[in-house]
């Protein structure tokens, strides 16, 4: 009857303790977002985002901020970490671009952190180049 | 005839030169703000921006800064949820705005060590505008000039409520730095 007891409650404990590190580092002390490795909510060409961006800048908020999006487009401007698709879209990399995609189309993922009215551009961060 | 159209080419030309001049503005689009909200034996409360955009324009000093919130990067997951849900709304306020001048700005003055300027203009952060007056180091470099500094803010000043529960984590006085490298 007491071994019974002690294996319930050592059982208990144990899954409190888990529980509780799960709670800590999965939830408290989880990791920031890794663009890098989430799958991308929407897929789009960066003319049609700039599009809904234009007609439209809180609707655009509304679906694309935050998210994770693939873009397709042509490399308009390349500099150490950055890369400007269509002209308007401003990708920002983590790390440098070794690739030369100047004038070239390219398709990359990053994650969408609004519009910058300064430049009428259209920013992403944490980008990586897919192709 | 002939003098009216050498008066034209010379106002031609004037107009040419002077827009060279005076048109000069330097940006930049990867400009960083980071800010700091720590409290001794807390845990970290910080976080960095490398994406700011800003323009200034040579001749008058006239400056203007942008950065979207959701481009703050955290450490913790928790706590960049928090940043942009309770407390900056980032899906109501995406950006926050600097709006000014930097007083007696002289590029001619201006040599590879840092120099103290006045910046003073309006702060918008959280759809609240505040008036502000911070100390800004300008310096030289290859392609143009680096503006870096640091000020203080208060988050009541922007309307932004930090829970009781969680004051004593949070600092009263919110550090931010940035740092501008502005090129042609």
């Amino acid at each position: 009857m007491k071994q019974k007891k002690t294996a319930i409650a050592i059982a208990v404990l144990l899954i409190a303790v888990s529980g509780g590190i799960y709670f800590y580092y999965g939830f408290l002390f989880k990791e920031a977002r890794n663009i890098e490795t989430e799958t991308p909510d929407v897929s789009l060409t960066a003319a049609q985002l700039i599009e809904v961006y234009n007609s439209d800048p809180e609707k655009a908020n509304s679906l694309y901020l935050n998210k994770t999006i693939e873009l397709r487009g042509q490399v308009t401007k390349e500099a150490d970490s950055v890369i400007t698709l269509d002209k308007s879209v401003f990708c920002l990399f983590t790390k440098k671009i070794k690739k030369q995609l100047l004038n070239k189309n390219a398709v990359l993922k990053g994650k969408c952190i609004g519009y910058d009215e300064l430049f009428q551009e259209i920013k992403l961060d944490q980008c990586t180049i897919i192709k | 005839m002939k003098k009216t159209f050498i008066n034209f080419f010379v106002l031609l030309l004037i107009t040419a030169v002077h827009t060279d001049c005076f048109g000069q503005k330097l940006i930049t689009k990867t400009g960083s703000i980071k800010f700091q909200a720590s409290m001794p034996s807390y845990e970290e409360v910080a976080a960095e921006n490398k994406s700011v955009s800003a323009v200034l324009e040579q001749s008058t000093g006239d400056f203007a800064a942008l950065v979207l919130i959701k481009g703050f990067r955290f450490k913790v997951a928790l706590m960049e949820e928090h940043f942009n849900e309770n407390y900056m709304e980032s899906e109501k306020f995406s950006k926050a705005t600097f709006k000014g001048k930097i007083e007696d700005f002289n590029v001619s003055e201006i040599t590879n060590t840092a120099k103290n300027f006045t910046l003073k203009g309006d702060l918008t952060v959280h759809g609240k505008t505040k008036a502000v007056s911070v100390i800004v180091k300008v310096s030289k470099t290859a392609s143009g000039v680096n503006a870096v500094g640091s000020f203080e803010v208060k988050p009541e000043d922007f309307d932004i409520e930090i829970p009781s529960v969680v004051s004593k984590k949070i600092a009263d006085k919110i550090k931010i730095a940035y740092n501008f490298t502005l090129s042609k």
